[in-house]
Formats: C-alpha cells, sequence, structure tokens
C-alpha cells in the first residue's frame, strides 16, 4: 500500500528508479554477447564431440556414412576391460606420466638456472639448443631415432660393439623394455626444451631486488636457489606437473605410432594410442569413446586436484 | 545478481549446445533410407560411358606406398589411363594407401573411395563396416563369365565370403627365402643347392654367422601372414573349417614354432621387424630372408647395386612334409556407387588384371601372374620368366597353395593383433610356447562366441 502511495506521490523517482534497472540489464547481457563467438568455436570444436563421445560409447559403430549406429549398452566397457592390451596400457599411461616428470621439471629448473645468469649471446645460443628438439616435426624426428637405434646398421649397435659393451646387436624397438624407456626417453628430450622456456621466462620473472637482498646477507648460492628461486617459482612448477601430467600421453603418441605401433606385443602402447588404434585402425568407434570416457573422468579428476595443489602450494609474489 | 548472471550463462550454453547438437549428432535418416532405397533398384546395370566426359575413379592402393612397388603401379594406371581410359571415358586416379589406413579414413570422412587394393585377412570387415560390394551384385553375370577366363579356378575362391565374390585376386605372391649369393659363398656354401628344410635354415645360418659375422636367416615374427604357412606345413590350421573358432594351439602349432623359435634365438638369426631385415637384406648384410616375392624387383635392383648375386627356393619344409606356403597380396574391392561408375570400375578391372595388367605386375613389380598361361606366352612374360628364374619357384608353389587366413567379421583386427602377438612373444622371448598360444587361442575364441 504504502508503495503505490509513493507512486503516486513521486512519480520521477520511480522512473528513475526504473531507467536505472533498465540500465544494469542491458550491461549484463553485453560481455556475454562478446563471448559468444568463442563459446560458440568452443562448443563446436570441443563440447560437440565430447557430448558425441559420450553418446557413442553405447553404440557400435564403424564410422562409415550411411550406416546406422547400433546400440549395444554397456557392452563396450565391457569389451574394453577384457581388451589384454588394455591392463598394459593403463600401467604405460602411468609409467610415461611419471617418467616424464623429471623431463619436465627437473632437468628443465637446472637448465633454466644455470643459463639464467649468462651474459651476452650465449645465452640464446644455449636456449636455441634445448628449444630445437621442440620445433623439430616427431615424424621426421622419429625417422632418425629409428636410424640410429637400427638393429644391424644402426650407429648405437655400431658404437656399443666396438666398445665392447655388447657382444650382440640388440632390437632396441623390438625388446619390451628398451622399446619403453627409449619412448619415454625421446618424448623427455623434446619436453626438455618446452619446459626450459618456460622456466626461463618464470626466472626473468621474479624481482632482482630479492637477490641482492639475500647476497647483502651472504646467503651461498644454493641457499639462493631454495630459499628464493624454488619457492617464486612454484606457479610454475604446479603449471608445468600439470602439464607434463596432461601432455605425457599426447606426446609420446607420435613416437609409439612411428617407433613401435604399440609393440612388441603391445607392451609400449598407452591409452591414447590404444583409443586411436580402436577408434582408426579398427573403426570401432565404440570401444573407442568408452576408453575414451574413462580417460576423460581420470584426467579431470587429476587435473582437479592439481588445481587444489596449486592453490595450496603455489607461492605468488604480488 | 551474481545468480541472474549464472543463469544467464547456462541458459546460452545449454542453447549453443542444442544448436550445434541439431546440426548433425549421427548420421541422418536421411542417409539410411536411401542406402536402402538403393538395393531395390538393380544395380547390376552398367551405364555408358563417355569419352568426351570422362567418369573419375579413385583408386587406394597399398603398393603405390612402397619404394620397390610404387613405379610400377604409377605404370600400371598411367598405362590403363592412355589406352583404355582415353579410348572409353574413364580416368583413374592413383591414391597411395600405406598400412592400409588411408581407405578407411576417407570412407569414413565421406570421400569417393571406388576402388581398394585389400587384404585377404580383414575382407570379411571391411565388407561388414566399409560398404564394399559383391562383384555378383554390381556387374553383369555374363561379363564376369568372360573375363575369368583363363585366371585360375583357385585364385577366384580367394575373394569369396559366403558365396559371393568380395574382391577379385589381384596382386598375388607366395613366400620364398632369398639368398645372397655372396655370403653363401664365404661361408663355404652353394647357393645352387639352397636348404630345403628347417634343419637345414639352421645349419646354414648358423654357418654363415660363424663364417662371415653377419647374420644368416631372417623371418621377422610380425610378419603379417608367412606364420601361416609355417603353421600349415607342419600341419597345424588356424580357423575351424567354418570359420567359426580359432583351432591353432595343438601339437603341430607348438613343434613348428619351437623350430622357429630355436632358429630365432641361436645366434644366426636377424632380430628387429619387418621393415629393419628388409633394409638389412637389402644392404647385403643377411644371407638368407623369408618373405613375399612382391619384394623381387626391389632386391634385384639392391642386389646389382651391391654387386651380390640374388639367388631363392620355396618355402622350407618340416622333415618329408612338402611345405604349404601361403599367398600373400591383394583383392581388389569396390564400391561404385552409379551405373556410369559400375561401368568405368569394370573397365580398370578387367584392364588390370587382363593380360597386358598381369605383364606389368610381373615384370614391374614382382607379383604372380594369376593368368599362370602368361608364363608361358612369348608375347607376354616368357622372356621374363626364363631371364628370372625365381618366379619358376612361385609358380610351382602356387599348385601347394592354402589361402591366407581370413579372420572372422568385426573381430578380425582384434583377433590379428592377439595372433600376432602371441607368435612374437612366442618366438622372442623365454616364454612358453604352448601356454602362450593357449591363452591366445582362448582370448580369440571369447571375442568370437
Amino acid at each position: 500500500m504504502s508503495k503505490i502511495i509513493e507512486t503516486k506521490i513521486n512519480p520521477t523517482l520511480s522512473n528513475n528508479i526504473e531507467s536505472v534497472k533498465k540500465k544494469r540489464k542491458k550491461v549484463n547481457v553485453k560481455p556475454y554477447v562478446y563471448l559468444l563467438p568463442a563459446v560458440i568455436l568452443l562448443g563446436i570444436w570441443m563440447y560437440r564431440p565430447l557430448l558425441t563421445t559420450f553418446q557413442l560409447a553405447f553404440y557400435q559403430w564403424s564410422l562409415v556414412p550411411g550406416t546406422t549406429p547400433v546400440p549395444v549398452g554397456w557392452e563396450n566397457f565391457l569389451r574394453l576391460f577384457a581388451n589384454k592390451d588394455f591392463g598394459i596400457s593403463i600401467y604405460n599411461t602411468i609409467f610415461y606420466t611419471i617418467g616424464l616428470l623429471p623431463f619436465s621439471i627437473v632437468i628443465p629448473i637446472l637448465l633454466a638456472v644455470a643459463t639464467h645468469n649468462m651474459k651476452g649471446r650465449m645465452k640464446n645460443v644455449y636456449r636455441a639448443l634445448f628449444f630445437i628438439p621442440l620445433i623439430l616435426a616427431p615424424v621426421s624426428v622419429g625417422a632418425i631415432w629409428r636410424w640410429l637405434f637400427h638393429p644391424s646398421n644402426g650407429l648405437v649397435n655400431i658404437t656399443l660393439l666396438d666398445l665392447g659393451i655388447i657382444d650382440q646387436n640388440i632390437a632396441f624397438f623390438s625388446d619390451p623394455i628398451f622399446a619403453k624407456w627409449l619412448i619415454l626417453f625421446i618424448t623427455g628430450w623434446k619436453m626438455i626444451g618446452f619446459s626450459t622456456i618456460m622456466f626461463s621466462s618464470a626466472l626473468t620473472g621474479i624481482n632482482r631486488d630479492y637477490y641482492e637482498a639475500v647476497s647483502l646477507d651472504g646467503a651461498s648460492r644454493f641457499q639462493t636457489f631454495k630459499d628464493i628461486t624454488l619457492p617464486l617459482l612454484s606457479p610454475m612448477i604446479m603449471f608445468m606437473i600439470t602439464m607434463s601430467i596432461l601432455f605425457s600421453s599426447q606426446w609420446t603418441f607420435a613416437y609409439i605410432d612411428i617407433l613401435t605401433s604399440g609393440g612388441p606385443f603391445g607392451t609400449s602402447t598407452n591409452i591414447y594410442y590404444e583409443m586411436y588404434k580402436h577408434g582408426f585402425t579398427n573403426l570401432d568407434v565404440g570401444l573407442s569413446s568408452a576408453a575414451a570416457i574413462l580417460f576423460f573422468i581420470v584426467f579431470s579428476l587429476i587435473t582437479l586436484g592439481l588445481n587444489q595443489m596449486t592453490k595450496k602450494f603455489a607461492f605468488n609474489d604480488n | 545478481m551474481s545468480r541472474f548472471k549464472s543463469m544467464i550463462s547456462l541458459v546460452m550454453f545449454i542453447a549453443i549446445l542444442l544448436f550445434i547438437s541439431a546440426c548433425n549428432m549421427m548420421p541422418s535418416e536421411e542417409s539410411t533410407s536411401n542406402s536402402a532405397a538403393e538395393e531395390e533398384t538393380d544395380q547390376q546395370e552398367l551405364g555408358t560411358l563417355d569419352p568426351e566426359n570422362p567418369t573419375s575413379v579413385t583408386f587406394y592402393s597399398y603398393s603405390l606406398s612402397y619404394p620397390t612397388m610404387k613405379p610400377g603401379m604409377e605404370k600400371l594406371i598411367s598405362d590403363f589411363n592412355s589406352t583404355v581410359g582415353k579410348e572409353k571415358g574413364v580416368i583413374v586416379e592413383g591414391v597411395p594407401d600405406p598400412s592400409f589406413q588411408q581407405n578407411k579414413a576417407d570412407i569414413a570422412a565421406g570421400k569417393q573411395v571406388d576402388i581398394v587394393q585389400h587384404v585377404f585377412s580383414s575382407l570379411d570387415a571391411s565388407r561388414l563396416t566399409l560398404g564394399f560390394k559383391a562383384y555378383e551384385d554390381v556387374f553383369p553375370q555374363d561379363e564376369l563369365e568372360e573375363h575369368f577366363v583363363g585366371i585360375s579356378e583357385n585364385a577366384l575362391e580367394l575373394g569369396k565370403i559366403d558365396g559371393k565374390m568380395y574382391g577379385l585376386a589381384f596382386t598375388f605372391s607366395t613366400p620364398i627365402v632369398f639368398i645372397n649369393g655372396d655370403l653363401f659363398e664365404q661361408a663355404g656354401l652353394d647357393p645352387n643347392d639352397p636348404p630345403t628344410t628347417w634343419e637345414e635354415i639352421k645349419e646354414y645360418s648358423l654357418q654363415i654367422k660363424n663364417t662371415t659375422g653377419k647374420d644368416g636367416f631372417g623371418l621377422p615374427p610380425a610378419n603379417g601372414w608367412t606364420t601361416d604357412g609355417i603353421l600349415f606345413s607342419n600341419g597345424a590350421n588356424i580357423l575351424s573349417e567354418d570359420r567359426s573358432e580359432a583351432v591353432f594351439a595343438t601339437k603341430e602349432t607348438f613343434e613348428a614354432l619351437s623350430v622357429w623359435k630355436d632358429i630365432y634365438q641361436n645366434g644366426g638369426h636377424a632380430i628387429g621387424t619387418r621393415t629393419d631385415m628388409t633394409e638389412q637384406f637389402m644392404a647385403g648384410e643377411l644371407g638368407m630372408y623369408i618373405t613375399s616375392t612382391a619384394l623381387h624387383s626391389g632386391f634385384i635392383n639392391a642386389s646389382k647395386a651391391g654387386g651380390w648375386e640374388l639367388y631363392g627356393v620355396g618355402l622350407p619344409q618340416f622333415g618329408d612334409q612338402p611345405s604349404v606356403p601361403v599367398n600373400s597380396g591383394s583383392v581388389l574391392a569396390v564400391r561404385p556407387d552409379t551405373p556410369e561408375k559400375n561401368a568405368a570400375v569394370w573397365e580398370f578391372i578387367k584392364y588390370v588384371t587382363g593380360d597386358e595388367g598381369y605383364t606389368t605386375i610381373t615384370s614391374e613389380i614382382g607379383y604372380l601372374p594369376l593368368r599362370t598361361g602368361l608364363a608361358d606366352d612369348p608375347a607376354y612374360l616368357k622372356d621374363f620368366v626364363d631371364a628370372n628364374p625365381l618366379y619358376r619357384i612361385n609358380l610351382e608353389q602356387l599348385e601347394r597353395i592354402r589361402p591366407a587366413t581370413i579372420w572372422p567379421g568385426n573381430h578380425a583386427t582384434e583377433s590379428t593383433t592377439i595372433f600376432t602377438d602371441a607368435i612374437v612373444k612366442s618366438i622372442t622371448t623365454d616364454a612358453d610356447v604352448e601356454e602362450t598360444m593357449t591363452e591366445a587361442e582362448n582370448a580369440i575364441n571369447h571375442l568370437l562366441q
């Protein structure tokens, strides 16, 4: 009742309030319009395939246009768990993920710190050297590694024979143990370049005043590294751990495909390569999607966990 | 306020999802009904071709992606285009198809894929999933019968599934033992008196290793198809008659694999993959190498360049049982979709599996002429076969041949993987042969049920 009276008494005031409300509404819609192009693109390239994958996991389909997917319920998941390479691919995915951490964190930090204080041109020369493996195409790099480790004509075998370390050639990529470790090593070699550049840029961002301050206090180089550099690098370290874990499956993929095709007898495959094999070699999209969904769930959980850890452990110098 | 914001974003998100999923989530109803309608019309009719307005046809060929076979296959295609193709109005475009993936990818992407050089082992799977058509359904019966005269009956049976021909045997070879004559002589062996049994293979390989220091013998554990022939040679079977279950875990298989394992692990055997061993043999670093005669032209060139002589002998036997080689090679699988396409595809198939086609295939690539009469015809291949006596070995083996295993339907690739992996594990590691193969058989039968 009182409201009506107020409006009646003071119409201009209520008009003002309404126009302010209208203005606010307009302002609120605008940012979403700006976002729209990006959201549509994300939707087409990310969310739609994601939804389709969830759907396809419950169908049997060969991807061929004109054929109709047959619904099979949970059958694809059962077949996946019964597949002889599924267990080993999970094990190898963990092996590659953990194995890559030294190459993505420890070695790059040391390299970045070592080259950080260099003066002049050599700094860039060294950084270029570390970075080159990253920009080389995996297919050609794979071919070069294959030649180096060739069982009868490869440089590695010839050198080891000459040095007397081995007395018989080794077929590195046909050996269940060597194949896995070499793929890890080659991927790591590539990862070092990427991480070193990331850490170098993070180091440039650290305020030099801290170093001057601790050097006045007489801190040794190791103490400086431990107490200043590492804590201030922590956001980048957490970021790189996340990247390393998420990238490890993708980056090993190219070398698995070129060097071993997952063999010998499935011992060097990972979940990513299995997904590709089911989907595009065997044209069994349902099985591939089932594997993709498991991969998606597990890696989402890992990412969430790492995000929490970043909030907890990373120290931001704002 | 913030609740209002998140409401807006949620609504927009859902709206966008609906919009994009409406675009095309699954293959539409329309395309399915189309293909159903097509089946009702009479497909055996050949359309009219117009030389002024040529029909283009794609030919996916794995031979185009191997350096040893590429020039020959290119010649075959260009010869067709410049003669019959020009006259009748067909242009064939060759597409390299390494490891048989390109045709699948392109079919899945909805591209035009008309003819595929297809391997035997996965033909049944492709028939079910990739829309290949039976010859009887797309080409007139009288044309087929007329063309098949002169092709051996055995060869015509190879691409048949459930009584219909889903592939016409095209390139065809058997495994033989290639021999590096120089290494043989250095080891004090006579390349004209080659080993014929597995015991001799073992003996010779050790002698070559001990005298020359180079590997004596090579047979890649993951060889795709030769293994089938080794098991058959010792009396084993891989699939049951009706192809409904795997039956390879038997005494004969274990025995054959143990002999091979013994040779593999005695130190005179080359190691590595098929590619590795081929490179090793071509470099003149390997005494004997079992592989398809399709590599013949490449090996001849390598031996000339390296200054050594190439010899050969048929697949070794166990004791006194004659060996049973399998065929490698391919069929032509087709998926034309209009009467004009039927006619164009049929012209190409008639040419490449005709007298001219097989002359090129044998002399330029190294596969066998399935029109075996050509080998004795002076107008075609007689001179070539006389100059290259290795082909006689191949032709002789044709009489004992057994088709390589065509794994059943939708589990073909999974079954092949299990089978090959078990072989590799049995041969190259300390794993127990009997246990490994029995496990593999159970796994495959579990799939096939």
